[in-house]
């Protein structure tokens, strides 16, 4: 390496690696550690993880509800970023403006909004009720409907980018060759478009769900105490009932499956499709 | 930097306030800047005033209060600042402050079945009885790691206008959506839930201890479709009740009087079957001001007029006897220590949630969780 290289290294590309070991690796390395000797030496809590009906119901539940929320995010991440990529001038800025402004939005406020929206006595509720549509209030809050719904309004933009990234690089004159050979639109979606958008369908989906399997706001405050997920029961371990080596311990667990699902990613899409 | 340059920089700061060319604020605050205050407190240049003093409690508008009724009279009287830090100071915030050997809080305010917990681990150390006085603590409020600070209740909130001439009195009514229809909100963090579903289930209540974990997620169980909601904070068990998602709840008395104020009374409370317990103070191992002035704070905290004001600005019972005498009459039916109301109450038993606390909420969060 030359002189020159080398201090171009040392200044622009050490640092990131520098600060991810000591800021990550390191404390990473602790809770490693923990999960191995709080509070006593050995494997007693990967044995509680792998036993305890309680943490089997609780890792259950999330991935259920990430799944689900998962599923959701993408269908209507996908017929959003179709719009945002084909759509006329007027129709892209719209939504432009309707994907980006809640995404800046803190997640807290997102959440707090929703119980404003949709409790007994709320928007859509009241709306329902004077629409003579229900007579009593739908229970859309406190509950898994609720936390779904945060989610999924929280998720979508983060399925739409990856979406879109892939979308926009489908070149329009195989769609047009596809109708001047006479294919209907649906059969031009389903043998055309549809396999060549499949990366961005697939990159969303990881996506989507490694980032739903660490929520913890929005399940705690849309799920009325009865929705506990992993994130908010190792939170739980951690800081109310100070069981550190079985906190340590499912988060090593969670890091390690989010891990391998990463590595499936990467496998299976060429990574810089999806960010453009 | 290597501190001989700070050590020059304080002379500087030193020389110049001598010659009276700064300000005794601009000094101080010189030296924070530099980080030199070891330095200054070792050549005296730091009296008494500038050391400080560390209260932790869990935020919000308890900060101003604590600072009313307790830090500013302890400030006076001992010459410390007294600096409140609303952070929160859970098990594991405790926990990991000690483990990592740098301590800086002196006392917090933690449940005393917590404290007690902590200080069996070590986290936290024992109250010195010979400067904190057991007979300024109501009986059962302290141990030997904590001392009763302020009393709470998780009490019945209910709709006065939904339930009219017939309001429910007790825990058997709360569970009864036959003679009280309407949802209901109990709290997230467990305490109060399971006391109250045992005696709604017929246990006496002198027989309540030990729980009867079981029968009590029993009835819970069976009960959760009444349940609009488990509150986890304050905030949310009051929007609960004002919104009208539930028409009765067990809520902490503090946002019961807040929720009754909010409402023109239109929602209320009582203290009749109430359950009463005391939050407490404990000291942090190896806090930095030392055993002696967070026991000294303690002692000072147990003035009576300082509980008062407390009481005042936040609701919280006074965990002094000698209070109760000092309440201001149009104060009296918001103090859960009220002789009075202390007899219709029930008393939470601190030594069950010592040993039982976190593998029951374990299992109680597993209970509710649909």
């Amino acid at each position: 390496m030359s002189r020159r290289a080398l201090v171009e290294w040392g200044l622009f590309v050490a640092p990131l690696p520098v600060v991810l070991v000591i800021a990550y690796l390191v404390p990473l390395l602790g809770i490693f550690q923990w999960s191995f000797t709080d509070p006593q030496p050995g494997i007693g809590n990967y044995v509680k993880i792998a036993t305890d009906p309680i943490i089997h119901s609780i890792a259950w539940r999330t991935l259920r509800i990430c799944l689900l929320v998962t599923v959701v995010s993408v269908a209507i991440a996908y017929l959003i970023s179709y719009h945002w990529v084909f759509g006329p001038p007027w129709r892209q800025r719209l939504i432009e403006v309707c994907v980006l402004i809640p995404f800046w939005i803190s997640v807290l406020i997102r959440a707090f909004g929703w119980v404003i929206v949709l409790r007994p006595r709320g928007l859509v509720n009241e709306w329902l009720m004077t629409a003579g549509l229900i007579a009593e209030p739908l229970a859309l809050v406190r509950n898994e409907i609720g936390v779904v719904i945060g989610m999924v309004h929280f998720m979508v933009p983060f399925a739409i980018f990856p979406l879109m990234a892939v979308m926009r690089q489908i070149d329009p004159r195989v769609m047009a060759a596809a109708r001047g050979l006479g294919a209907w639109p649906i059969r031009r979606f389903v043998e055309v478009f549809l396999p060549l958008s499949l990366p961005g369908i697939v990159g969303a989906f990881f996506i989507v769900f490694i980032f739903a399997l660490g929520f913890f706001i929005t399940p705690a405050i849309l799920g009325g105490g009865r929705v506990v997920m992993i994130a908010e029961y190792v939170f739980l371990q951690m800081s109310q009932t100070a069981n550190w080596g079985l906190g340590a311990a499912l988060s090593v667990v969670l890091l390690v499956f989010v891990s391998i699902m990463i590595w499936v990613l990467l496998k299976i899409t060429r990574v810089e499709k999806l960010v453009g | 930097m290597n501190g001989a340059f700070q050590t020059d920089c304080f002379e500087i700061l030193k020389q110049r306030l001598a010659r009276g060319e700064i300000g005794r604020r601009d000094f101080l605050k010189g030296i924070a800047l530099l980080g030199v205050a070891p330095l200054a407190l070792k050549s005296g240049m730091l009296s008494a005033q500038e050391k400080q003093f560390v209260l932790v409690n869990w935020g919000g508008d308890a900060i101003k209060a604590f600072d009313e009724a307790f830090a500013q009279p302890f400030a006076k009287a001992s010459g410390l600042t007294v600096k409140i830090d609303g952070a929160g100071p859970t098990e594991g915030a405790i926990q990991a402050q000690v483990t990592s050997g740098k301590v800086s809080w002196d006392v917090v305010d933690a449940d005393i079945f917590s404290a007690e917990a902590l200080g069996k681990k070590g986290f936290v150390q024992k109250i010195n009885f010979d400067v904190v006085k057991k007979d300024k603590i109501l009986e059962g409020g302290w141990n030997d790691y904590a001392v009763a600070n302020y009393y709470l209740s998780y009490v019945l909130v209910y709709d006065k206008e939904k339930y009219g001439d017939t309001p429910p009195k007790t825990w058997a009514d709360f569970f009864d959506v036959e003679k009280f229809p309407g949802k209901r909100t109990m709290y997230k963090w467990m305490v109060g839930n399971l006391e109250a579903a045992l005696l709604a289930d017929g246990v006496a209540p002198d027989k309540l201890y030990p729980l009867d974990v079981d029968r009590a997620f029993k009835k819970i169980k069976a009960f959760s479709p009444n349940i609009a909601g488990f509150w986890g904070s304050g905030a949310e068990s009051q929007q609960l009740m004002l919104e009208g998602e539930a028409s009765m709840g067990l809520l902490w008395n503090t946002r019961a009087k807040l929720i009754d104020k909010d409402s023109e009374g239109k929602i209320t409370y009582g203290f009749a079957e109430g359950f009463l317990g005391p939050s407490s103070w404990a000291i942090m191992k190896d806090n930095p001001a030392g055993a002696e002035a967070a026991n000294a704070f303690i002692a000072s905290a147990q003035d009576p007029a300082g509980q008062v004001k407390l009481l005042e600005l936040l609701g919280n019972g006074p965990a002094n006897p000698a209070a109760a005498a000092m309440v201001p009459a149009e104060l009296k039916k918001d103090d859960c220590t009220q002789p009075e109301a202390v007899k219709v109450q029930h008393q939470l038993d601190q030594s069950w949630y010592v040993e039982n606390y976190s593998a029951t909420l374990d299992k109680f969060l597993a209970l509710i969780s649909s």
